[in-house]
């Protein structure tokens, strides 16, 4: 899960295969996503994981790093 | 002693020390802590050889090192110059270029985008904030507070340059907007006295440090000895994170751009929140749309809410408190003109129009900007001089806004001279996107134009037609306009059509196309 969104980012958002982040990197307070960015993200999450994300989920917690999105997205399969 | 922004500051922590002046996700600063950070870098500057009137760029996302950042460079007698760091590479090297920027202030958040700034090449002679050397000397800022935090001897008068801050030029070269001690300190007078800002009130600020609404929170605050929050990139780009630090933090005072607002209401979980602290909502930087605006209101009765409006050249200039839930369709008038302040409404011949009627508002005010940076003839054609039999002129700001009076004695707000427009709160001229598009080598004509999506919310849309047997993706356009414009200047919507749609006399007709697309 952590490599196919980490791929996401590098390839689609990032666009720069050189230079890879790592599952721990904060990419919100860094501005390293911005908001396009991170909209299209959270696109990419449900429709590649199959989840329904909802505006209360759509918080710094679960989206701050690759790791909190992984842990977020299993919780909510799970559930 | 009140005559230089950072006097702010100094008097602040000689009234109450302990009190929490900036504060970002779990990290506060009082204001004595603010006096010795600032006087620390302010004292390392100027040991490398940072003299009066020297530019330093500020390179920070929304941090807790920014107000240090600024206050110690312009307790330095330098002037800051915030720089987005979402810029492309090319336009942070324009920034640094045309600023004559030797030294740079950031955190170590910023590394990966500044490393590549600097292998792109730059004038660059030190960066501060950096834990690592580069091929660039740089001081972390550990190093920063081993440095005596003695006041610096330094001669700074009010008239004296205390920020530069870019916007979009309509040739395509953003200019430097120059602010004075002087009139950064009058905005912050007659702001925090417009709105009752106490030593009691919290702060939200959202705006980031290159964007003039900034100023609130960085200036006005700290005259009051009252406290701002900065929320984070990652609080603005999750609305119901955001609605969260409004009320963990208790803010009492918030002031942003009307979309920021937008989003809480539609991803904000507003109905789980509790925001009776909330006294105050400012906006600017573009108008609010109506419907909007009416549900907020709802949601927040217990809430004042005002329509702030002025260029980045003057700060601010006018100001409306909403008095009741505007109607559908109304368009929020600009209100006053504040304190202090002195307008006119000229015809396009430089005379006055007759009572009601429309004309180009021009601004005469102790907020106003010094010049353009390097640009006296750009800061030449802004001005509008009016005699006087003393023989010194008064000068006037020309905002290119078109406004009347209305019935009411109100100023209404009905658009631009010229073809910029406001996306996000961001300036934009639609000829500058134009002209990017036509620079790419195999674009033959593009037609850039703004339009209201469902949120009634501007976009901006381009159109292009390539040249003969040229091959091209949307993607790939679109791809070049990141590189060649700012982020929020980019097209929205673009497309690539064989013909555009023309006026009878042949000429593209961005009206037409605005329907159509």
């Amino acid at each position: 899960m952590k490599d196919k969104i980490i791929q996401y980012i590098q390839a689609e958002i990032l666009q720069d295969g050189d230079d890879p982040i790592t599952s721990d990197e904060d990419l919100l307070t860094s501005g390293l996503l911005d908001s396009m960015a991170a909209m299209r993200l959270i696109g990419f999450l449900e429709e590649t994981f199959e989840v329904k994300i909802p505006p209360e989920d759509m918080v710094i917690e679960h989206f701050m790093t690759v790791d909190a999105m992984e842990s977020y997205l299993a919780q909510k399969q799970t559930s | 002693m009140l005559y230089l922004l950072p006097h702010t500051i100094l008097n602040a922590a000689e009234r109450s020390p302990e009190k929490v002046a900036f504060c970002c996700l779990k990290e506060a600063r009082t204001y004595a802590e603010m006096t010795k950070q600032m006087n620390q870098l302010s004292n390392l500057l100027i040991e490398l050889g940072v003299k009066k009137g020297d530019r330093i760029g500020i390179f920070l996302n929304r941090s807790i090192e920014t107000a240090a950042a600024i206050y110690g460079t312009m307790n330095a007698g330098a002037a800051y110059v915030p720089i987005d760091p979402n810029l492309s590479i090319e336009r942070v090297q324009f920034l640094i270029r045309d600023c004559g920027i030797k030294y740079l202030v950031t955190n170590q958040a910023q590394s990966r985008k500044l490393q590549k700034v600097v292998a792109a090449g730059t004038n660059l002679t030190h960066i501060i904030g950096l834990d690592k050397d580069w091929e660039i000397p740089t001081i972390s800022w550990e190093e920063v507070s081993q440095f005596p935090s003695n006041s610096p001897k330094v001669n700074i008068l009010a008239d004296d340059l205390a920020y530069i801050m870019y916007t979009s030029g309509s040739t395509g070269i953003p200019k430097g907007i120059m602010h004075t001690h002087y009139s950064g300190l009058s905005y912050a007078k007659l702001s925090s006295g417009l709105y009752g800002l106490n030593s009691g009130d919290i702060f939200g600020n959202h705006a980031p440090l290159f964007f003039d609404i900034s100023t609130f929170g960085y200036f006005s605050v700290p005259l009051k000895a009252a406290t701002t929050i900065i929320a984070t990139d990652a609080h603005v780009k999750m609305p119901a994170s955001l609605s969260k630090l409004i009320e963990e933090e208790q803010i009492s005072i918030w002031y942003s751009v009307p979309l920021a607002l937008i989003q809480m209401l539609q991803r904000g979980v507003l109905e789980e929140r509790n925001w009776e602290q909330l006294r105050w909502i400012l906006y600017g930087g573009e108008p609010f749309p109506a419907k909007h605006l009416r549900a907020l209101m709802k949601r927040l009765p217990q809430t004042r809410i005002s329509n702030v409006y002025g260029p980045a050249e003057v700060n601010q200039c006018t100001y409306y408190h909403l008095p009741d839930l505007p109607q559908e369709e109304e368009s929020i008038p600009l209100g006053q003109v504040w304190n202090n302040t002195e307008m006119l409404i000229l015809d396009e011949k430089d005379r006055a129009v007759k009572q009601g009627e429309m004309g180009e508002l021009l601004i005469r005010s102790a907020t106003r900007m010094k010049a353009y940076w390097n640009n006296s003839t750009l800061t030449e054609r802004s001005f509008y001089r009016r005699k006087t039999e003393q023989g010194v002129d008064d000068i006037f700001y020309r905002t290119g806004d078109l406004v009347n009076i209305d019935e009411q004695g109100r100023l209404q707000f009905f658009g631009r001279k010229d073809r910029q427009i406001k996306s996000r709160g961001y300036r934009v001229e639609l000829d500058d996107v134009e002209n990017a598009l036509l620079e790419h080598q195999m674009v033959n004509e593009a037609a850039v134009f703004s339009k209201k999506d469902e949120d009634e919310v501007n976009i901006i849309c381009a159109v292009v037609t390539l040249k003969e047997n040229q091959d091209l993706e949307e993607k790939q356009l679109l791809d070049y306009c990141k590189n060649k414009l700012n982020w929020y200047a980019v097209p929205q919507q673009l497309s690539i059509v064989v013909d555009l749609a023309r006026t009878p006399t042949g000429k593209i007709d961005r009206k037409q196309l605005a329907i159509e697309n």
